[in-house]
């Protein structure tokens, strides 16, 4: 039996050594939130944070994860950078189908952890792995900027709170 | 005129002679050093099937995936055409169920099929030849106990001369020499059962030592490493520099059971294959043997040798996410190829991410300038899904184009190995198809 630590959680799980956290954390333990993409860690969609380390958790054996930190995607809204990405990405509007977006999102997050204020080259070297078939890249690109300097990249196509209400 | 139709006859008969004498017979049975995992007392079955692991029988034999096991059919690729593996099997018609001992014996040390035909030195007569007759048998043993699979040989695909077997005599008369292996009493029984791994059953040195024009293997120049079916088989003597002399003992043994060793490198192609079939099935204290054997081997520089630089500074100055030392500005393919398709599970660090087999700081292949065996993985993939799950890499031959490949291999060997690579889109066509 192992035992995990997930969002702050402690997860006791009856699981080979062997399985891919991905399907701990969806089939298991039923966190959907992180996607399957391609399995061989080239897409990005399964990405979740060890430690706040970006990880591929499809080709993560469980087994080996001891007792670091899991964060996913329904938690990272709880640290700062987390949710300000989550907050530009909402204002942004990053999202087209989205199924790549809990993996872009934890890549940028830990990218904002790392280094605060990135450059394009460094936005390109943290998130290239993560791919999108929609092409929202551009969106994505401005919402990092955004999330760290807290100034307009773009236009925002969606105001997520209403006008006057507490954001 | 008598004279000269003399001289000829003499120099005939000379020829001749030659060619019996360097093509002579060792007639004794041949004895074997000690091996852990088929002692004596063993059944012989249980005995042969250990050998024919350490032998590596199967790697050659059994098409991977057909589950065919030893019906042949695997294709050799050389730079004079193509052979196949035959199917030994105990199958009468098509395999050779209908061998004798004597038969059996004769092809593996001496290189002569049942039919009187040379076999081509593909099959490692030249290192079984050590074999004693006692292994061999058990061997042939454990063959014939096993399921016969009806499959008949493909017919190789050589050029002329190379298509003629009877010219392989002339070959055997130049680099053959048959021969049972001799126990040095001045060496430990260990050494002495590590060399005989090593040189009769493992033939190491059939791909690691380098070969002369004839393609015999140079003698003296043992294990210095070569390059064949287009990867690098990296020099194993116990030179420090070039060599595996400043490996530790855990290193060398850690790499040949389980295909990695932290900070050296991790196996792939050819060599993956080895440690799958072969090298991890082998009993602990063989493993040592081998690794004792191994120690000893003189050093040597070989050809075009690699000098290992273990942190090089590009990689230092990067974190696991990110690349440093302002290479992050660099505007060329290769960052944008290893950003895009390789630094997640590798690291821009190089440490490795999801597994240590991923490491790619202080192996040799990102120093080689040349970039053989780099190339060789990114076309080829890896998979050593025996050693864990998630041991493998994707192939990434039919997505990237040959310059893709170049540049990215060029990227990889001046971050990881700080060395300016010399790949070119030229190499990586002859790569694809193994030259």
């Amino acid at each position: 039996m192992l035992s995990l630590s997930v969002n702050g959680q402690s997860y006791p799980v009856d699981v080979p050594d062997d399985m891919p956290l991905l399907w701990v954390l969806r089939d298991v333990i039923g966190l959907t939130g992180t996607k399957f993409g391609c399995g061989i860690a080239q897409c990005g969609a399964c990405t979740v944070h060890l430690d706040g380390q970006p990880v591929r958790s499809c080709v993560l054996p469980v087994g080996s994860i001891g007792n670091k930190a899991i964060t996913t995607i329904e938690a990272v809204g709880n640290t700062p950078s987390g949710q300000k990405i989550q907050q530009a990405w909402l204002d942004v509007d990053v999202v087209q189908c989205g199924y790549c977006q809990s993996g872009q999102i934890m890549s940028a997050a830990a990218l904002l952890q790392r280094t605060p204020n990135p450059s394009d080259a460094d936005i390109d070297a943290a998130m290239s792995g993560n791919i999108c078939r929609c092409g929202t890249y551009v969106r994505i690109r401005a919402a990092i900027k955004q999330a760290a300097t807290g100034k307009l990249e773009i236009l925002q196509t969606i105001v997520s709170a209403p006008e006057g209400a507490r954001s | 005129m008598t004279r000269f139709l003399i001289v000829v006859v003499l120099v005939l008969l000379l020829g001749v002679g030659a060619y019996f004498y360097l093509n002579r017979t060792d007639s004794a049975e041949g004895s074997a050093p000690p091996i852990a995992g088929a002692p004596p007392s063993a059944e012989v079955l249980a005995r042969g099937e250990y050998l024919a692991k350490a032998a590596d029988c199967i790697a050659c034999h059994t098409v991977p995936g057909s589950g065919n096991a030893f019906a042949g059919g695997v294709a050799f690729r050389l730079p004079f055409g193509t052979l196949y593996s035959s199917n030994i099997t105990a199958d009468e018609a098509s395999g050779i169920g209908s061998w004798s001992d004597d038969d059996f014996v004769r092809a593996v040390r001496e290189g002569v099929r049942k039919d009187g035909e040379h076999l081509y030195p593909a099959f490692p007569y030249t290192s079984y030849t050590q074999m004693s007759r006692s292994d061999v048998l058990a061997i042939k043993a454990y063959l014939f106990s096993l399921p016969k699979i009806s499959q008949a040989d493909k017919a190789n695909d050589l050029s002329f001369p190379y298509n003629q077997r009877w010219a392989m005599g002339f070959w055997n008369a130049a680099f053959f020499k048959s021969q049972r292996f001799a126990p040095d009493p001045s060496q430990s029984p260990q050494w002495n059962s590590g060399k005989y791994l090593a040189i009769a059953l493992g033939h190491c040195a059939e791909c690691h030592t380098p070969r002369n024009a004839g393609f015999g293997l140079e003698h003296g120049n043992e294990l210095a490493g070569e390059k064949l079916q287009g990867w690098r088989a990296y020099n194993i003597t116990s030179d420090p520099q070039h060599g595996i002399g400043a490996w530790s003992n855990s290193d060398i043994a850690s790499y040949l059971t389980a295909g990695h060793a932290d900070g050296k490198g991790s196996a792939a192609g050819p060599m993956a294959e080895v440690v799958e079939n072969s090298l991890r099935f082998l009993n602990p204290a063989d493993t040592a043997a081998l690794v004792t054997y191994l120690r000893t081997v003189p050093a040597r520089e070989g050809k075009d040798p690699i000098t290992i630089d273990a942190a090089t500074a590009p990689a230092i100055a990067s974190n696991n996410a990110g690349p440093g030392g302002g290479t992050a500005n660099t505007d060329n393919s290769g960052i944008k190829l290893f950003e895009g398709a390789c630094a997640s599970c590798h690291q821009w660090n190089g440490q490795g991410q999801q597994t240590p087999y991923a490491s790619l700081l202080g192996t040799r292949g990102v120093n080689d300038v040349r970039g053989t065996n780099v190339t060789q993985v990114l076309l080829h993939g890896s998979d050593m899904r025996f050693a864990g799950p998630n041991i493998f890499m994707p192939t990434f031959g039919d997505a990237y184009s040959n310059t893709e490949i170049a540049a990215l291999s060029n990227y990889v060997i001046s971050h990881f190995g700080n060395k300016q690579g010399t790949v070119t889109a030229d190499d990586v066509a002859r790569r694809r198809k193994g030259l």
